[in-house]
């Protein structure tokens, strides 16, 4: 258990520095930065000053151990845009982000597991039918349309929720949250459903599926045989054994909900870190560029190792086979 | 049971809502990225900051210079300018306003860590005469300095001295960037950069108030089609800008209205002036043709500006035929003739150059910087394919367009040119003149466009203190760059805006928004 999590954390130390690398060789494809921070009236001299500065006039290898050395000790520089510290903006960003992952991640949870199994233990009502059809939609319509129609919908047309943004927040210690006013709970409907519909969907058709498969297997026929209630056998045994699929797809959707979240809080405002992302790579802000970069990529690296982690918790057989194999 | 309670209070807090009718809230897609006054010299920071802040001379609604926080000023002989500032003026803090100010900002927005010093290149000195009274003293007549200097804000000197923001700062953060305290008839109550900025109007302010707001919020949003949704649902009561393909139906809809104007910005055609030989296409490496004048015309000719701004612009922006829009200071009147579109003139004169058949070239052009810019090119491409010229159009983002532009990577170049001063100087200086690094002229003429009697008038043009010879030689100016077709101005940027029905504002050529000029109903 130790060795497999050491060897899994060297993998992934690995994996960042990689990241890190090709994010920061790119850096040089999406722009310049000078022109967005000087003005119109600017000189060549100040152009050739601020590159120097900024030590943009340097090869990119040393630009990228710079950052490294820094980074490590926990300091992503200063943003180009905002003139702040990169960790002060990315703290300020992150509840929002997080938030709206939690919400959405809990709502396709919830949505996901409960649908999948009714269309399942119902495959040929018409209810059922209907589910899997619309959720079709869900998969196949882009995030962003999915987003502007609701806002048509929701606060255009019907006026009953806020179009863009957070809300109001209350200040927690360095949390803010939108959970503790109206305006906040009422703003973060909407994206979190944009965030989560593809991911309810997924969840949803992957267990009904599994709970298809579970429902054939010989021990739902013992225990309808033994006279269970359907209650039990599809929540407690059916449910029970379609959920390490269902835990692997989820973890990994995870890490996927808050880097889609960029489009998601494009559409509607919401002040987390994707927008912020977008609004770098508009602006050439490369300090905030690198750290978002690193920061989702030691997420999705530290989901896998959690998802990873969980099997050993909830699949006996793989402690089983491992200790067999270790011993 | 925990769960029904949650539910209870979640719809408890929905049915309770929350209520401030007289927040005034608008957005803009970009937000002002500091708050202070010295630290950049863009649009979107000195027009928010124009709420807050207020500088010795004021843009009124028609963009006429006029008294803010000098009450009159008056030039000292051929030295210089002296003003006379108001009395009685006092800072959002409540600290009083004196000259003391002026001379710690004049120093502060020069300084080698501004991004306004430009504006002071021809200040030799500033001198306090007494309290209310300061000379700016020029190194030459400048007869458009107060015209030049209508953003440069005043700064309380012991408010910025006790919280280390003596200097403004662009690489780091420091205490100006998040806080303001300014004359202006707003002052800063809340700032979350990127998401959020509140103001209240300033008790003590000076002026007559002419608005009936009582807190006004500030929201950046990026995304057009969200700015037209939180218009159209009230969550916002005022948008800028209103995308131009919403325009239309923006106006068929009850609760909003658009408004529509006409931005300092002009947009235009840019050549490789000096470049030996084209970069780009089929005939790169060979002569370049837009070396000559008949062929630079022949491109005039051939654009068909009305049809442009009927189509991609739906007819809100205006043709034009200088460097700047006739709402600028020092315009001259008669050369406000555009090039008449005329096929067989164009051929005639690509044919008496040497190009009869045409040729092919690269089309330089940015696609996220202007209103539709590359709709625009491709447009010009098209039209430019009637009389044989074959343009390779390459689009990009601004974040790339600079650097390739600066790398002269490019036959033909789309640039839009606002100029900060309003004045007819601004483009020949930046535009027209040959680049000079040490004088620091001609910044911005990537083509590298010389003529020597233009390079000769500048200075003359700087220094004339009489309106109407200064007048002839900016007429003279326009004259030599039409004739040499230097550059082949197409059209005036439209202004777009949209609010709630109830709002009441002015729209500025700058595009400013003042909100002191406005009143909810």
């Amino acid at each position: 258990m130790l060795a497999f999590t050491l060897q899994r954390v060297f993998q992934s130390i690995v994996v960042l520095l990689v990241v890190g690398l090709v994010a920061f060789s790119m850096f040089r494809f999406v722009g310049d930065p000078i022109d967005n921070m000087l003005g119109q009236e600017r000189t060549d001299a100040d152009i050739e000053r601020l590159r120097g500065e900024l030590g943009l006039d340097q090869p990119f290898p040393i630009q990228y151990g710079k950052f490294l050395k820094n980074a490590v000790q926990g300091n992503f520089g200063i943003s180009y845009r905002q003139a702040r510290p990169v960790s002060t903006i990315l703290a300020e960003r992150a509840p929002a982000t997080l938030e709206l992952a939690a919400v959405s991640g809990l709502f396709a949870i919830f949505f996901g597991v409960g649908l999948g199994v009714f269309t399942a233990i119902r495959r040929d009502g018409f209810a059922a039918n209907a589910i899997m059809t619309i959720s079709l939609l869900g998969v196949s319509l882009p995030t962003f349309l999915i987003g502007i129609l609701l806002i048509y919908v929701f606060a255009v047309e019907l006026g009953w929720l806020p179009s863009f943004g957070r809300g109001d927040t209350v200040k927690i210690g360095g949390w803010s949250t939108g959970f503790l006013t109206a305006s906040g709970l009422k703003a973060i409907i909407l994206p979190a459903i944009t965030l989560g519909l593809y991911q309810m969907t997924l969840i949803m058709r992957l267990v009904r599926s599994e709970m298809l498969e579970v429902l054939r297997a010989d021990y739902i026929r013992f225990a309808r045989a033994r006279g269970l209630k359907e209650r039990a056998i599809n929540f407690r045994h059916a449910l029970k054994n379609t959920l390490v699929p269902v835990i692997t797809v989820t973890g990994l959707q995870l890490g996927a909900i808050i880097a889609f979240a960029i489009i998601t809080e494009t559409v509607f405002q919401w002040p987390g870190v994707g927008l912020l992302f977008i609004n770098a790579i508009q602006f050439v802000d490369i300090p905030v560029m690198a750290a978002y970069l690193m920061l989702i990529s030691v997420m999705f690296v530290g989901i896998n190792l959690i998802v990873d982690l969980l099997y050993f918790s909830i699949d006996p057989r793989l402690r089983i086979d491992r200790s067999a194999a270790e011993g | 049971m925990l769960s029904r309670t949650a539910l209870a209070m979640l719809t408890a807090a929905m049915l309770s809502g929350t209520a401030a009718a007289e927040t005034f809230r608008w957005s803009s897609d970009t937000d002002p990225q500091t708050m202070d006054p010295h630290a950049v010299n863009s649009a979107p920071v000195l027009g928010f900051l124009n709420n807050v802040y207020e500088g010795l001379v004021r843009r009124d609604k028609g963009m006429a210079v006029e008294g803010a926080l000098a009450e009159r000023w008056e030039p000292i002989g051929k030295d210089g300018w002296r003003f006379h500032l108001r009395k009685g003026v006092t800072f959002h803090d409540g600290s009083k306003f004196n000259a003391e100010d002026v001379l710690f900002s004049y120093q502060r927005a020069s300084s080698e860590a501004a991004d306004t010093a430009s504006w002071f290149a021809p200040v030799s000195e500033v001198k306090i005469v007494d309290d209310h009274t300061i000379d700016f003293l020029t190194t030459a007549p400048n007869p458009i300095f107060p015209d030049s200097i209508a953003n440069f804000m005043i700064l309380d000197k012991g408010w910025a001295e006790d919280n280390n923001a003596a200097l403004p700062s662009k690489e780091e953060e420091n205490f100006a960037t998040l806080n303001a305290n300014g004359t202006g008839a707003f002052k800063l109550v809340e700032r979350q950069p990127g998401l959020k900025t509140v103001l209240e109007p300033h008790g003590g302010w000076w002026g007559t108030v002419e608005h009936n707001i009582t807190r006004a919020e500030f929201t950046p949003i990026q995304n057009p089609a969200t700015a037209v949704a939180a218009l159209l649902s009230g969550d916002v009561d005022m948008i800028n800008p209103v995308p131009v393909q919403d325009a239309a139906k923006l106006k068929q809809r009850d609760a909003v209205t658009v408004i529509e104007g006409i931005e300092a910005r002009v947009i235009m055609l840019g050549f490789a002036h000096a470049a030996e030989t084209l970069k780009y296409g089929a005939d790169a490496g060979k002569p370049n043709p837009f070396r000559d004048a008949r062929v630079r015309k022949a491109v005039a000719h051939s654009v068909n500006v009305d049809a442009i701004l009927q189509t991609i612009m739906r007819g809100s922006a205006t043709a034009e035929s200088q460097l700047i829009s006739p709402a600028m200071r020092g315009y001259s009147k008669d050369l406000s003739s555009r090039p008449a579109v005329d096929v067989g003139k164009a051929r005639a004169l690509l044919a008496e150059a040497g190009y009869a058949d045409g040729f092919s070239f690269g089309l330089k052009c940015p696609n996220d910087r202007y209103l539709n810019d590359e709709s625009v090119c491709q447009a010009v491409v098209s039209m430019l394919a009637k009389i044989g010229l074959k343009a390779e159009l390459d689009a990009m983002p601004v974040r790339n367009y600079w650097p390739e532009l600066r790398a002269d990577n490019f036959d033909m170049y789309l640039l839009g040119w606002s100029p900060g001063t309003f004045d007819a100087e601004h483009p020949i200086r930046f535009l027209a003149h040959t680049p000079n690094k040490e004088k620091k002229l001609g910044s911005w003429n990537f083509g590298d466009f010389s003529n020597s009697r233009v390079d000769e008038l500048l200075p003359q043009i700087q220094s004339e203190i009489d309106d109407s010879k200064r007048q002839a030689m900016l007429d003279e100016s326009a004259k030599i760059l039409q004739d040499e077709m230097a550059y082949v101005p197409l059209y005036v940027q439209p202004l777009i805006w949209g609010t709630r029905d109830n709002v009441d504002l002015t729209q500025r050529p700058d595009n400013f928004f003042i909100l002191r000029w406005t009143t909810v109903k």
